[in-house]
């Protein structure tokens, strides 16, 4: 009988030790799935305008393209490229699933459907599918924390993203989020056999208003050799009345 | 009696007879030989497609069109009984994909071809393929023609990432092995392409039973939901590309045939103009101005019926000579012309006698033309050699 006694408090000890260390584990680990959503609603907005640069570097030489973007939610975008000359009045509008592309020295409007949408954006490593990623990432992934991990001197949270819907392009993502200020510093996208595919990584947050937002996004396709293509986001404005003429198929002329 | 005496003034021409008939009997054997190049080298081209990808013709998916890389993985449907229940020998159950290669992480657009390893109705050399199981693993096994394994920097044992959708779109990719670098006498199946396991490749997309086309051995009658594609009309571009190069092969006939024929025109002129006295002698001994345009048309005829004889002594030989070595093609190499080796004649005897009997009657028409004009010849300024001045 005292034996039997002996063996509950034993036990008792034992869990009363593993939830005293586990509780401080469980209290740092935190919820993946509203971290994720934190992050898009940081990322994203009602409309926003950004002024700013895209440098294609395909290992041998690199381009620079200006351009201006407006957007509104996640279905519509406008983007017009300033320069260089040979990209000059380049326009590209967005409305849901449909992509549309003008170029002033054809003089004609392009849709780009179905599988052009995966070839590669102007020499890019996005393809325009990337490009056009219209779901906030809390919406299409379910996200569990995988680990703690430093990077860009700032403590970060590795979450892992797998997505509800079998149709997603990338079936698997891992992001290193900043619990703190709630910014994404890095973004792995994974093949569905589990091989990496692509990194994206995020650089000089600036407050904007509310907002933190990137000055500088790098996409790597891994799969390539030296390649890199770099958004730098000059100027950007949150919440702007953006003429409804910019999500129209009438702003596709010179 | 006129042979004879057309073959005495023929002989006596000498050289100038011989170059005729050498000229013409050239003509012959160049035209003969070009047509038969041609033949060959069609035969060959359909020899190689039905034997490596055509085979009696394709039951395809209506809509596929091999050219259009994008639709590709719209247009795959599930094999139909009619056709699955067919023997290995007698169809070649075939999915086609598209897929990125990124040999040294260089990307290398390709098309990834499964085929069924049991089929025998094709000659592919694709052994290599046939030790591994039916599920794909971590690595994929690859076979590819010599050019494409050129082209991509591939060899034998070499690994690269493959890079392809699956049938939602979703992105994958796995280790791609070369497990084999083979020779393909078809460059269509061979540059660019990778060739996989019909099985591996249905597993990698998620297409179980799927097919782009089933490749036949004869044709099995309509089937549900699949069109039949004839042999004629899966390889029309390259019989098109054939007979439009025969359109411009005929303007190098006309030009040879003309060369010959003007040979033949110029002395027949000049054998009217040299002989008048001798016209003038015939007539005067009672022949009439039709049986000496006869005697000098067969004259002139003859150095096209000799040409024959030599075309044909030469003509051997030289084809002969020919089919043992054949036309190296390999400056086409960089083209889609689906032939590897080298090209031989394939010489039609109904084609070989239409040329001759062609260039025959245009060496007679070129003999009769300069010596109408003996018709219109007084026989006494003939005679005195002032008829034609």
């Amino acid at each position: 009988m005292l034996s039997f006694k002996l063996k509950i408090l034993f036990f008792a000890s034992i869990l009363t030790l593993c939830l005293a260390f586990a509780l401080p584990l469980n209290a740092a680990e935190p919820d993946a799935q509203k971290l994720l959503e934190a992050v898009d609603d940081n990322l994203w907005s009602n409309t926003k305008r950004i002024d700013g640069r895209l440098m294609i570097d395909n290992g041998r030489k690199e381009r620079v393209l200006t351009w201006e973007h407006w957007m509104e939610g996640v279905d519509k975008a406008y983007t017009r490229y300033k320069s260089p000359a040979r990209e000059k009045g380049t326009k590209m509008l967005k409305i849901e699933d449909k992509l549309w592309m003008y170029t002033p020295r054809t003089d004609r409007k392009l849709l780009i459907a179905g599988h052009l949408l995966r070839q590669s954006m102007m020499g890019s490593d996005l393809s325009y599918e990337d490009m056009m990623e219209d779901k906030k990432l809390s919406a299409a992934y379910k996200a569990t924390f995988v680990k703690k991990e430093d990077l860009q001197k700032m403590e970060c949270c590795v979450l892992l993203l797998v997505a509800h819907d079998k149709t997603t392009t990338y079936q698997t993502r891992k992001l290193w989020v900043n619990m703190e200020k709630e910014i994404v510093l890095k973004q792995e996208l994974y093949a569905k056999g589990g091989k990496l595919l692509k990194q994206v990584e995020y650089f000089d947050y600036r407050e904007l208003g509310e907002r933190l937002f990137p000055r500088k996004m790098i996409f790597r396709d891994l799969l390539k050799e030296n390649t890199k293509t770099t958004y730098m986001f000059d100027d950007i404005e949150f919440d702007v009345d953006i003429p409804k003429k910019y999500f129209s198929q009438s702003i596709l002329k010179r | 009696m006129i042979f004879s005496i057309a073959w005495k003034n023929f002989s006596r021409q000498g050289i100038r007879a011989a170059l005729n008939v050498t000229v013409t009997a050239l003509a012959m054997i160049a035209v003969v030989f070009n047509i038969s190049l041609y033949n060959g080298f069609q035969a060959q081209t359909t020899r190689n497609m039905i034997r490596t990808d055509v085979a009696g013709g394709h039951y395809r998916a209506p809509g596929f069109d091999i050219l259009s890389p994008t639709e590709w993985e719209d247009f795959t449907l599930k094999i139909p009984t009619a056709l699955k229940d067919l023997p290995p020998s007698d169809k070649a159950e075939v999915l086609v994909q598209q897929g990125q290669l990124f040999p040294n992480r260089r990307l290398y657009p390709v098309q990834m071809r499964g085929i069924d390893i049991n089929q025998t109705l094709l000659d592919l050399p694709l052994e290599g393929l046939k030790s591994y199981s039916g599920k794909v693993n971590d690595i994929i096994p690859a076979v590819l023609g010599i050019k494409m394994a050129q082209k991509a920097h591939l060899k034998k044992g070499d690994t690269a990432v493959l890079k392809w959708r699956d049938q939602y779109g979703v992105v994958d990719a796995r280790d791609m092995l070369v497990v084999d670098v083979v020779t393909m006498v078809n460059s269509r199946v061979d540059e660019g392409v990778l060739w996989l396991r019909l099985d591996h490749l249905r597993d990698m997309t998620g297409r179980p039973g799927e097919i782009s086309w089933v490749a036949v051995k004869d044709f099995q009658g309509p089937v549900a939901a699949m069109e039949f594609q004839t042999v004629e009309e899966l390889i029309a571009d390259i019989l098109n590309l054939i007979e439009n190069d025969r359109k411009y092969a005929k303007i190098f006939w006309i030009i040879l045939i003309f060369l010959a024929g003007i040979g033949v025109f110029n002395t027949q002129i000049l054998n009217v103009f040299k002989r008048q006295k001798e016209i003038g002698t015939l007539m005067a001994l009672g022949m009439t101005a039709a049986q000496i345009v006869g005697l000098f048309t067969l004259e002139g005829s003859m150095a096209a019926l000799l040409s024959v004889v030599v075309a044909l002594i030469l003509g051997t030989a030289l084809f002969a000579w020919f089919q043992s070595v054949g036309l190296d093609i390999s400056h086409l190499s960089e083209s889609t012309i689906p032939v590897h080796e080298n090209i031989l004649l394939d010489i039609h005897s109904s084609e070989v006698a239409a040329t001759l009997v062609i260039i025959v009657c245009v060496m007679v028409l070129v003999s009769w033309l300069p010596v109408r004009k003996i018709t219109r010849l007084d026989p006494t300024l003939a005679l005195r050699g002032r008829a034609i001045t």
